[in-house]
């Protein structure tokens, strides 16, 4: 199981989403909420809860990032729909 | 009405009148406590822990490490200690025989015993009651962060606490819950411990637990109710905060997902020690003291971490006598969403194991957080739009704990000014 950060899409990030062309990339879990998981490697995620101290990574159920403020979920979701891609941590990262 | 507590015992309440309190208390030499050791004199006080009626003593905390007995053979699994340096006793030129006035934040509260001064290796302490020395766990840390030396003695409370909206609907002392009880005409009581806002996993537990608790009654009337027993005590950065908590359990009475006369919210002030199966004991002894008769233990019952095996807060049940505990566990697996049965459903009931999505509790937080409502069938409306609320009301802006919350949230009791 992957390391994966959950970024849960509400009306407001679903409609970007399909404005990019990118509403597949979101998966259905728990009754039909939509979660785009960006994955990350374990340096990634070192640096992640370096930088971000309020974050926490749930190593025995979800194997996720969580309690990322949500202005810094924001701008990784910005940057996936920019680089309609998932794989956008290291380039999300060289910021900090 | 009869009290009777845990062990047979009956509840005591170590209360003073005001006036014969500001007497007792003249002359007695002040010991600033923190907030763990107030509320568990709180507990203590009002017979949330009978047979208790101070901290333990040497004799106690043996048993309770060695045996999970109180040196009178009643049982107990958890040390409840009162800690002081070594200097603190030298400066004060306490000794056994003396008693103590206990003071938080600067108000007496307290009158201590002075029985036993003693020591306890706080390694072994640890081993035997959390069944590790590592630090990681938060109940060893505490532990190690004991001061030197304990004091074993009677507490008489000489200032009780002012309860502070909003939990001062919530708190009700043993022989008050009882009253309550009797009021409803409840029979039997099942116990829900949270520490956690309810998404609709932690509703359907409720639910299943109060049908096996209610059993072969009649059905005309309603003498089985469900009581969330909120747990609240030190906080952690992260937690939901404590209003939230409360106000959004009761939320779901009132919201009507359960009936006016089936279910009651309720608070504890108890600094969690996440003992997994000797808390569970714990959780049931408290909960007896309150007058429930039944208690539901779900997956991982107070446990962290990998620590413990995630039903070892059951299997712990069967090596306890029956007449040792007046309260009876209800054992329960987890509830789960299941697309293909297209509901919440109960994980010992439903055969879409590949197919289901279990409920975590770190992703509902993780979708609060990115402030996103789940639908109703994982997250009821009603508590999500409450949540948001506590969060400006009550957590500077965060249904999570921060620093801020911290240092600047409203208290939970306060005292009174008392001269001494």
């Amino acid at each position: 199981m992957s390391i994966t950060i959950n970024i849960w899409i509400n009306e407001e990030r679903y409609a970007k989403l399909q404005k990019a062309g990118l509403a597949d990339m979101a998966e259905e879990v728990l009754a039909g909420l939509k979660v785009i998981k960006v994955p990350c490697t374990e340096e990634q995620k070192d640096k992640v809860l370096k930088v971000f101290p309020t974050a926490k990574y749930d190593s025995a159920t979800t194997k996720s990032i969580e309690l990322l403020p949500r202005e810094v979920k924001d701008k990784i979701f910005d940057l996936v729909v920019e680089k309609q891609s998932i794989d956008i941590m290291d380039e999300f990262l060289k910021n900090y | 009405m009869t009290y009777i507590g845990h062990g047979g015992k009956e509840i005591v309440e170590r209360v003073l009148e005001p006036e014969k309190a500001a007497e007792a208390i003249k002359g007695l030499t002040p010991v600033p406590i923190r907030g763990q050791i107030a509320r568990e004199i709180i507990d203590i006080a009002y017979g949330f822990f009978t047979p208790l009626e101070g901290f333990m003593t040497r004799a106690d905390v043996e048993g309770v490490c060695n045996e999970m007995k109180l040196a009178n053979g009643i049982l107990w699994p958890i040390p409840i200690v009162f800690d002081i340096s070594t200097e603190e006793i030298n400066e004060k030129g306490i000794k056994e025989g003396d008693k103590l006035l206990l003071t938080y934040q600067d108000k007496p509260m307290a009158i201590l015993e002075v029985e036993e001064i003693f020591t306890y290796d706080k390694q072994e302490m640890a081993l035997k009651v959390y069944g590790t020395t590592e630090d990681k766990h938060p109940g060893v840390a505490r532990t190690y962060s004991y001061k030197d030396k304990f004091i074993g003695g009677k507490i008489t409370l000489v200032n009780p606490p002012k309860i502070n909206p909003p939990f001062d609907e919530f708190f009700f002392t043993p022989k008050q819950m009882r009253q309550k009880f009797a009021e409803k005409g409840w029979q039997r009581i099942v116990a829900h411990q949270t520490r956690n806002v309810p998404h609709t996993g932690h509703e359907w537990l409720m639910k299943g637990a109060w049908l096996s608790a209610h059993g072969e009654l009649p059905v005309e009337k309603t003498v089985t109710g469900v009581l969330v027993n909120a747990i609240i005590g030190e906080k952690r950065k992260g937690d939901y905060i404590d209003e939230a908590i409360v106000l959004c359990h009761d939320v779901l009475r009132k919201a009507g997902y359960f009936r006016e006369d089936v279910h009651m919210t309720s608070i504890t002030l108890w600094d969690m020690r996440y003992a997994g199966p000797k808390e569970a004991v714990f959780h049931a002894i408290l909960r007896s003291n309150l007058g429930l008769t039944h208690h539901m233990f779900g997956r991982d019952h107070a446990g962290v971490g990998t620590y413990y095996d995630p039903y070892d807060a059951h299997r712990i049940f069967d090596q306890i006598p029956e007449d040792a505990l007046n309260i009876k566990p209800v054992r329960v697996l987890a509830w789960w969403y299941c697309p293909v049965c297209g509901e919440v459903t109960y994980s010992g009931l439903c055969g879409h194991k590949e197919q289901s999505q279990n409920f975590s509790g770190t992703l509902i937080r993780s979708i609060i957080q990115d402030g996103v409502k789940p639908p109703r069938l994982i997250f009821r409306p009603e508590v999500f739009d409450l949540i948001m609320e506590c969060a400006e009301k009550y957590g500077f802006g965060s249904a999570f704990v921060t620093d801020k919350y911290l240092k600047e949230r409203n208290p939970v009791f306060t005292l009174r000014d008392m001269k001494y």
